[in-house]
């Protein structure tokens, strides 16, 4: 046997390990950052405890699901309804900047993108506290829509839901201009001059042409701004009330205050259960697989 | 004088906090880094002490200490530590400041507290007699009160319209009202206004207050329940009246005669923030010196001249006024020196019984929502 056709067969050998060994930072990584910490997590939320400071057993406990359901549905309805309302707000703002910004923005797309993440370089917390001064009973928001006879006067806009689906919209929001930026950038100007060549209108080469490529983009940003507000809690504390509470809330309690961790953790996977299956069907709704 | 306003949390401490739990409860297994160059480690509340306090400690004793601000909750002081407290490892503090009711936690349930060291307590005896056997820890072997404080009722008169001084009266403000987060503290004043015992408390005498409670956020009379940040909205106006606690009170009234710390007529709590030396601290005997030095009067009244709360111990009043100026006139506020007619209102909440406090957090949490 020659010592070229052992070289071959030892290639060979090598070869078939190379793909195993190039994927296997990426492996360890979920290994050690979501499948440890996700099952650590499972096993919590099936564990219970026989007083408040003992340390949590693992004995298969399903009552944890069924108090996560039948205690705080109430908190699952609105943190879904809040995050959804959040995120129509964010996208109808945001289409329309993106726009703006990508079409009409010439030499100053930059300056522009940078005027949308600036307010960003602040602290998450400070920005949602400044909401509290501006939305305040004595500030000038309320008074204007008292003077116009939006609100009564003694009527508030801190602390109701609407305050709270604002600082969500307001927090998320550049979350939701970017990604439709960088689709709408993307596009091709020569096939708005396709569509106009064929006689299309502006609305109808928008509707055509530009919508549904700039829709891996909404469907991103829908993502990145519906999921991180599902699951906040910052602004239901600061700007809403005892009846605005979503999920973040009564995690925060669970954990923090009544120390009931299996509780917490079974309502955190079932808050990841809620959002993969809405994730699921709207990327089947929006039928995208180019997901930007 | 106006300090950046008081003691206990902002709750965006706990805010940040709450992001970052599941990190902490993952870290809590490496244990404390700080303190490694042997400084006597301390933690506090903010705006919890006067700025030249611990130049003035490391002159006098010799001492070099890492003092923190970085308790802004009992609760989540509680779950970023407990891991580590539980196998006896060190937090990488030497010395807390931490509520009653959780001192009492800490010294009879766990048994996660280090006695201090009693040779090293000259000041001792300065401690107010009222103050030297309380249910949490009798002969005071573990803790010594850091300051007192008092929770009633505060109010923006230009809102309000008018003088508070019930809770009924509280409930029937039309402007948005507050109770605070902190669960013996709302039920406590309510237990007081239905005629309970707050100095033995139970779920059974608690009930009456928790269905006051849960009818008054049923019916929109109270709207919301918050940290120490109904300070701000105090002083803004964006409340008309809150639970609140008697020194942040002392500090916004300063700078806004309208906004009113009353207790209510049907009485007040008392409390205090207890120095603790926790299991496993690396320098019990310097930690004892640090608590035992704020016992000396001069001490003890420039800490309370600047933070406003009352002071534990005997003499400060004599001692403020020797200070002079904007000191001298806090002999006259009685929530900085309390008169006897006013320590008369005033009671402490008990000690719950395990059982007990469980139920009263899950069903104080479910009241505010959560």
């Amino acid at each position: 046997m020659s010592a070229s056709v052992e070289r071959d067969a030892q290639g060979r050998r090598r070869a078939r390990w190379t793909p195993w060994l190039l994927l296997a930072p990426g492996f360890l990584w979920l290994f050690w950052f979501f499948y440890l910490p996700l099952s650590a997590l499972l096993r919590m939320s099936l564990s219970t405890k026989p007083s408040r400071f003992a340390v949590p057993e693992f004995s298969w406990a399903w009552s944890n699901y069924e108090q996560a359901f039948s205690d705080y549905g109430s908190q699952f309805t609105r943190s879904f309804t809040y995050a959804l309302a959040a995120t129509s707000i964010a996208l109808l703002i945001a289409y329309p900047v993106a726009y703006v910004i990508a079409f009409r923005g010439g030499r100053y797309r930059n300056v522009l993108l940078g005027l949308v993440v600036v307010p960003f370089f602040t602290n998450f917390l400070i920005r949602t506290l400044a909401w509290k001064t501006i939305l305040g009973d004595q500030g000038a928001v309320v008074s204007l829509l008292r003077t116009v006879g939006l609100l009564d006067a003694n009527e508030a806009l801190l602390r109701t839901p609407i305050a709270v689906i604002g600082g969500l919209t307001y927090n998320f929001l550049p979350f939701m201009v970017l990604p439709i930026y960088v689709s709408l950038e993307k596009i091709d100007p020569k096939l708005l001059d396709a569509a106009r060549d064929l006689y299309s209108n502006t609305w109808r080469g928008f509707r055509k042409v530009v919508l549904p490529l700039s829709l891996p983009g909404v469907f991103a940003g829908s993502l990145l701004v519906f999921i991180p507000a599902a699951g906040d809690f910052v602004n239901a504390y600061y700007l809403g009330n005892a009846k605005t509470t979503m999920i973040g809330n009564v995690v925060q309690d669970q954990f923090l205050v009544q120390n009931n961790y299996p509780v917490a953790a079974a309502l955190s996977f079932v808050f990841i259960a809620i959002v993969m299956v809405i994730v699921a069907v709207y990327s089947r709704l929006l039928g995208t697989e180019d997901l930007t | 004088m106006t300090q950046g306003v008081s003691r206990r949390r902002f709750l965006a401490g706990a805010a940040v906090l709450g992001a970052g739990v599941g990190a902490s409860a993952l870290l809590a297994g490496c244990g404390g880094g700080a303190g490694s160059d042997g400084s006597l480690q301390v933690s506090n509340w903010t705006s919890y002490i006067d700025p030249g306090a611990v130049r003035r400690f490391e002159r006098d004793t010799g001492i070099r200490v890492t003092y923190t601000e970085d308790i802004n909750d009992n609760n989540e002081w509680f779950a970023k530590n407990r891991a580590v407290l539980a196998r006896q490892g060190w937090i990488g503090r030497d010395s807390v400041v931490l509520d009653d009711w959780i001192a009492n936690r800490l010294i009879n349930r766990l048994d996660w507290a280090e006695p201090m060291r009693a040779d090293r307590l000259s000041n001792r005896g300065n401690l107010l007699p009222e103050l030297a056997n309380p249910p949490h820890d009798p002969e005071r072997r573990f803790s010594l009160p850091w300051q007192v404080g008092l929770t009633g009722i505060a109010y923006n008169r230009s809102i309000t319209g008018r003088e508070i001084r019930t809770f009924d009266e509280f409930l029937a403000i039309d402007g948005t009202t507050a109770v605070l987060t902190e669960m013996r503290d709302t039920v406590g004043l309510v237990m007081r206004a239905t005629g309970a015992d707050v100095t033995r408390p139970s779920a059974a005498a608690a009930e009456p207050a928790f269905t006051e409670l849960e009818r008054a956020v049923a019916d929109g009379r109270i709207d919301a329940f918050t940290g120490n940040d109904y300070v701000n909205d105090l002083a803004t106006g964006n409340l008309a009246a809150a639970f609140a606690w008697s020194g942040d009170v002392a500090q916004i009234t300063r700078d806004n005669p309208d906004v009113r710390f009353v207790l209510p007529e049907s009485g007040g709590l008392i409390w205090s923030d207890n120095h603790i030396i926790p299991k496993g601290a690396r320098r019990p005997a310097a930690a004892t010196e640090w608590i035992d030095w704020f016992y000396d009067p001069t001490n003890a009244a420039r800490l309370t001249a600047y933070v406003q709360y009352i002071s534990p111990v005997q003499g400060v009043a004599e001692e403020l006024t020797r200070l002079g100026g904007a000191a001298a006139r806090l002999v006259d506020d009685p929530l900085v020196v309390p008169t006897p007619d006013l320590l008369a209102e005033v009671a402490a909440f008990g000690i719950l019984s395990e059982e007990d406090a469980d139920t009263l957090d899950a069903r104080f949490a479910a009241l505010a929502g959560a």
